[in-house]
């Protein structure tokens, strides 16, 4: 139960086996975006963004090793940057996590109902994940949309002016829609770091694409 | 009328945010004309328009590009902060969403006047569709030869512009912890002048940096298009131009306005379409970080710098929240507190400790355990806060319960005796249901 509570603190775990899960196109992004910055270490932020997209949405000790291996720093200094920041998920989430916000304008708004009537919708309290694995729900601080309120953050996409009454209608949508996945919030993040990216439209590119100054990526 | 769009002039233009639109409305002129002058003369322009930091402390901005070094014996940085976290400010989301070319004209008339070597704009993680406008905006700018090598044709002006992406954290709006953070860290703030170098001098990478936040850049573009004497015109002896606030809450149509600067503050009310659901009881002028204001007062303020000073609070970042009279201000201060409790970045004590002090005692005293003494301890912990801290964070936590209690202090009063809200059954923000966590629910 205590997971429910403090639901992005995990165990204290044994040294990651080491893997390789980065795919080819993986590395010459991350390689793109080192060479943004004088330093390799910079690149820990957009590291650890594409590894949540190549480890299907969530931070395990594997992915932590594989960007520290990528960029020549140690574990510990990338895991202290992945537990520092709550958009980098340690566990594993639903594949829709709703971030209801809950801070000062949308509180007085009524935030606070439609948390509850998410809760009673989902049958899960705040911090926990439904048992098909669908929905994750959380509280989260100021979304800065407060001129929409009450907001919902979920992968990618703002929800906005929810109430009690049609937070409904938006959980139905979400069970039939295949985005808006911690995953493709992590793959939208890297894109906006892509020089060039805008080119493809929010497509997909190659890895041509990426080393290629005449191509579609500057 | 008070409401004046100078950044906002063409946010309701269908396709502002494409080159070729923006361009023929006038784009990039601000950079054509700054090209041409030399640098120091775009940096007294900007001195000229008086214009000062818009992200919430109104640090002179001419005095920044100004103090960064004549020289390129190292590379220079810059840096937009985008990672807008105040609760109840809502500004650079709109302005990258709808008018991102402004921003990155701004940012490449800066990285000329201070011979900028690349530009990172630091955007909050949850922002991704402002983040989108702004790569295609970069991009676009590229091809026109806006960024890149020798731009304009001007023999070794060169800037890169990219995009940097947070990852949650409202400290990471701080100046020195943006700076951390863009370097690969924890967001963890720095030590400041006198006690460090001043960023112009070595920020990140142990660079001059400049640091300047979303509206600024804007502004800064707008100014170089008409000329800092025309911006000067605008606004109050000491506040000069344009101010967009973020009107939320109880209010009938919360949206961006950009008012004048010195504009009455009930003048904003009324363009706002006025308080709903209940009569005025108060207003936040600058954010969830300054104190609130009781709705008698609001008469006296004026919307720029000064008067809000002379009022006691401040204009910060231009998060305007309206509260009628259900609001509850214990309720609303424990939320508050609550809030600074999680983006507190733990490095000082007093701010990590004293944070979640302000939140136990706010919670037990809105749970019915309040205790006689508990509101000098809330001043006592706030006090033991205040300036006692790397960065601002917890100045920011402190001021609001002060303020509160010196302008609510009755309501605090009537909970501690009472053991209930001196509102009623329907207060908001509500008190959330206790829900025992044993307890299993059943989907509906």
């Amino acid at each position: 139960m205590a997971e429910s509570v403090t639901s992005n603190i995990r165990e204290p775990q044994p040294a990651p086996a080491k893997e390789a899960r980065f795919s080819e196109l993986a590395i010459a992004e991350l390689e793109e975006i080192a060479s943004h910055y004088p330093e390799r270490k910079a690149a820990c932020l957009p590291g650890l963004w594409i590894a949540q997209r190549e480890y299907d949405g969530y931070l395990p000790p594997a992915a932590i090793q594989e960007v520290a291996d990528r960029l020549g720093l140690s574990y510990s200094e990338v895991e202290g940057v992945a537990t520092f920041y709550t958009m980098y998920n340690l566990r594993k989430r639903g594949r829709h996590h709703l971030e209801v916000c809950t801070c000062l304008t949308c509180a007085v708004k009524g935030a606070y109902e439609v948390v509850h009537k998410l809760e009673k919708e989902l049958g899960v309290h705040v911090g926990g994940t439904t048992s098909d694995g669908e929905f994750t729900l959380s509280e989260a601080e100021c979304l800065d949309f407060c001129g929409a309120a009450t907001v919902m953050q979920v992968g990618d996409k703002y929800f906005t002016q929810l109430t009690p009454d049609n937070v409904k209608q938006v959980i139905d949508e979400l069970r039939k829609s295949p985005d808006y996945t911690p995953a493709k919030l992590a793959d939208s993040i890297v894109k906006t770091l892509l020089p060039g990216a805008s080119e493809t439209g929010g497509g997909s590119y190659s890895v041509e694409d990426l080393k290629n100054p005449a191509g579609p990526m500057l | 009328m008070a409401i004046r769009n100078l950044l906002f002039e063409h946010r309701e233009v269908a396709g502002i945010e494409e080159m070729d639109v923006y361009e023929k409305l006038g784009g990039y002129e601000g950079l054509r004309r700054a090209v041409t002058l030399e640098r120091q003369a775009v940096i007294d322009d900007v001195k000229t328009s008086g214009l000062r930091g818009r992200g919430g402390a109104g640090f002179p901005t001419w005095i920044k590009w100004n103090g960064i070094p004549k020289n390129t014996d190292k590379p220079h940085y810059l840096i937009c902060n985008a990672d807008e976290g105040e609760p109840g400010t809502y500004k650079d989301r709109e302005l990258m969403l709808k008018t991102p070319h402004l921003l990155v004209e701004g940012m490449a008339i800066a990285g000329y006047a201070c011979l900028g070597t690349a530009g990172y704009i630091y955007i909050r993680g949850e922002y991704v569709e402002p983040a989108w406008q702004i790569r295609k905006a970069i991009d676009q700018a590229y091809k026109k030869g806006y960024l890149g090598k020798n731009i304009m044709g001007i023999e070794g002006f060169n800037y890169d512009l990219y995009v940097h992406m947070g990852a949650g954290s409202y400290e990471c709006g701080e100046e020195s912890a943006l700076m951390s953070s863009l370097m690969g860290e924890r967001g963890n703030p720095r030590l400041k002048a006198p006690h460090a170098p001043l960023p112009v001098h070595e920020g990140v990478w142990k660079s001059p940096t400049l640091v300047n936040n979303v509206e600024t850049y804007c502004a800064a573009a707008w100014i170089l298009k008409n000329g800092g004497a025309e911006y000067a015109k605008l606004g109050t002896e000491r506040s000069k131009g344009t101010k967009i606030i973020s009107v939320s809450g109880h209010i009938a149509k919360p949206a961006n306005y950009e008012v004048e600067m010195g504009t009455p503050l009930l003048d904003l009310l009324k363009a706002a379409g006025g308080v709903t659901g209940g009569k005025l009881k108060a207003v936040i002028p600058g954010g969830s970080s300054v104190p609130i204001m009781t709705a008698d007062k609001l008469d006296k303020i004026n919307l720029d710098y000064e008067s809000c000073a002379a009022s006691g609070t401040m204009l910060g970042s231009g998060g305007f929240m309206v509260f009628n009279d259900t609001t509850d201000i214990v309720l609303l201060m424990k939320r508050t507190s609550e809030f600074y409790m999680h983006e507190s970045c733990g490095k000082c004590t007093p701010c990590r400790e004293g944070t979640r002090w302000l939140f136990k005692i706010l919670d037990r005293i809105t749970s019915g355990g309040g205790r006689e003494g508990d509101i000098e301890l809330l001043l006592d912990i706030c006090s033991q806060i205040d300036g006692r801290s790397y960065c601002g964070l917890g100045d920011a936590a402190a001021w609001p319960i002060v303020g509160a209690i010196k302008a609510f202090r009755e309501e605090f009063e009537y909970w501690i005796e009472h053991k209930r809200s001196p509102i009623g059954d329907h207060a908001v923000p509500p008190t959330p249901v206790v829900v025992n966590p044993l307890l299993t629910l059943t989907p509906a």
